[in-house]
């Protein structure tokens, strides 16, 4: 079964008189463990089909299914316990808070319930950033911000994690480190990541990689 | 409401310029509400400090003391109509000369039985029924001041006339806060303001201007063309009270609202600053309540703070201020006025809370452009 199940999404905007087709009947599944890269231009939809599978956008039709359930149907309401409980996010610039330090940024963020499941010191130590405990946001290069951002997003033990550029503020050999350790916690943990990106020096380390052309999704050889 | 202590903690710098805002707009509201009351004290303290729940005037006075004038007799009658005490009270507006000048000082004699409960405590000297009611070797007559009158160089044991019929006192006591129609207090024996009248004018008939009633007891009180006044209507009565004090107390009020709208318009710009960082909060699943709640912590908090502060600033001030200011704040007055600001500027809030609600966390996605 996939951890992550896409199915005929579909969403349009209206742009003036015009209704733009922003995405039409795109499918995607991903497995436990699986890192997957979804490229596209600017303008192509990378961030509604990342709203969408993150739900904080509702789509026209089609279904979206994590862990087996049918999130799409939820109503709205219910999206922000969900995401807290089931979705982690990276963003493309950490959006760290200015006024927690590291430690704090992932505990005020972690359910009571996950903290016996996810040790949030150690995940800082994963990702090595342990000495960055004490330290605020202003005080942290980009790298350790990221990773930082990175932790945060395990922290509620979710199904699926969902990068959104996450190497956008990044030079090429820290993008490469913080992507290679999103990689090993999903690994290690069994999740799912989709990372939307046009990094093209990140892709050997992804799983599977796609390319968001005309609304649709189609897997490319991944060299 | 840890988000809420940490964002406050670690803004410190801002905040504390928000604070210091806080903290002067509360002052001044505080320190214009105990100048108002200050005001207001002036013209009724005379009465209001006095421990009556009631006076009998004549019914042709409109419940102003000043005109009322009642027949000597009235006095035994009304006493025994009631168990409550019964003291006769006059009040006459004059002037003071002090030994030696020519400068006429404003007085309003307030005449009583010395030992009457209306008979005020002193806070130095002695009082009326302390000294002997009568003229002293050098033919002056008891009386006890206001202690504003010390601010005109007069002390204890000083000679000082009546204006009109150079009748000598002598200052037997100073007593504090008895101002009646932002005018100081002379308070004189029934028997001396007797004499006083008599020496204005021969033909003069004793009679009384008020009978102060100190208790409840005023059910089977009925004279003739007279009328029971409760001390609040005599108060609201005096001449020019009602106005100024409703006048003053409007711009008091107008204040605290204006101030705390203007910290609410504060909170909204710092909101509106923060917007995106609300949208991340919220895809990272953080809900409008759990904002919200931030929100109203941070304010409550630099709110509640900046009352103290301010408190403390103004019973400071007030202590170090000239005896001549009119400055008058009772601390449970005080409190409730900071009481006021506080929820006013927590309501004022609601703004904010609104336009968080209305952030759409998928503004955290996609480079995050609004």
């Amino acid at each position: 079964m996939s951890m992550l199940e896409i199915k005929n999404i579909s969403k349009s905007f209206r742009d003036g008189s015009e209704e733009n087709h922003v995405l039409s009947g795109l499918s995607l599944s991903v497995e436990s463990g699986e890192i997957v890269a979804v490229l596209g231009p600017s303008g192509s939809g990378k961030s509604t089909f990342l709203s969408i599978a993150g739900l904080l956008l509702s789509a026209d039709s089609g279904e979206v299914f994590i862990g087996g359930k049918e999130v799409s149907k939820l109503p709205k309401s219910k999206w922000t316990r969900y995401r807290k409980e089931h979705i982690g996010f990276i963003f493309q610039s950490h959006q760290l808070l200015p006024y927690l330090n590291s430690a704090d940024q992932l505990t005020l963020f972690q359910d009571k319930k996950n903290v016996s499941k996810v040790d949030a010191m150690e995940l800082l130590k994963e990702l090595d950033v342990d000495s960055c405990k004490k330290k605020y946001p202003a005080k942290m290069s980009g790298g350790e911000k990221q990773r930082v951002a990175i932790a945060r997003a395990f922290v509620n033990d979710p199904e699926i994690i969902l990068a959104d550029e996450p190497t956008a503020s990044l030079d090429a050999k820290r993008g490469r480190v913080v992507v290679q350790m999103i990689r090993d916690e999903v690994k290690k943990r069994g999740k799912v990541a989709v990372v939307v990106t046009h990094d093209e020096r990140i892709l050997d380390l992804m799983d599977k990689v796609y390319r968001l052309e005309n609304g649709r999704l189609t897997e490319i050889s991944n060299s | 409401m840890k988000h809420a202590w940490k964002e406050l903690l670690h803004g410190k710098r801002k905040y504390i310029l928000i604070e210091i805002l806080l903290i002067l707009l509360m002052f001044m509201v505080l320190f214009l509400s105990g100048l108002a009351e200050g005001l207001g004290r002036a013209v009724i303290a005379g009465i209001d400090t006095m421990d009556a729940k009631y006076f009998l005037l004549d019914d042709e006075a409109e419940e102003l003391i000043t005109v009322s004038s009642l027949d000597e007799e009235i006095l035994e009658t009304v006493k025994a109509q009631t168990s409550s005490d019964v003291v006769p009270l006059d009040i006459q507006r004059m002037y003071l000369i002090k030994d030696g000048d020519t400068e006429k000082l404003n007085i309003t004699y307030f005449a009583v039985e010395p030992g009457s409960f209306i008979e005020p405590a002193v806070a130095e000297g002695k009082r009326l029924c302390e000294v002997a009611n009568e003229a002293d070797a050098d033919g002056r007559y008891p009386v006890v001041l206001d202690d504003d009158f010390m601010l005109e160089g007069i002390s204890l044991g000083d000679t000082v006339y009546d204006s009109s019929t150079l009748l000598p006192f002598y200052v037997a006591g100073f007593a504090k806060d008895q101002m009646y129609g932002h005018v100081s207090i002379g308070f004189i024996s029934t028997e001396t303001y007797t004499k006083l009248r008599e020496e204005l004018s021969p033909m003069y008939t004793k009679k009384y201007h008020a009978l102060a009633i100190q208790d409840e007891d005023i059910e089977k009180i009925s004279v003739e063309g007279t009328e029971l006044v409760a001390k609040a209507d005599i108060i609201s009565n005096i001449p020019s009270y009602t106005a100024e004090h409703l006048t003053i107390t409007m711009i008091v009020w107008v204040l605290i609202i204006v101030s705390a709208v203007i910290i609410g318009i504060f909170h909204y710009i710092l909101t509106l600053q923060k917007r995106k960082q609300f949208g991340v909060m919220k895809a990272l699943g953080m809900s409008t309540g759990e904002l919200t709640v931030t929100v109203i912590c941070q304010v409550a908090i630099l709110s509640v703070f900046a009352g103290a502060v301010a408190l403390g600033l103004t019973f400071g001030m007030a202590a170090g201020l000239p005896e001549k200011m009119p400055f008058y704040l009772r601390f449970d007055n005080a409190l409730v006025v900071t009481g006021v600001f506080i929820v006013i500027s927590i309501l004022s809030s609601i703004l904010s809370i609104v336009n968080i609600s209305r952030i759409d966390p998928i503004t955290a996605i996609g480079g995050g452009e609004e």
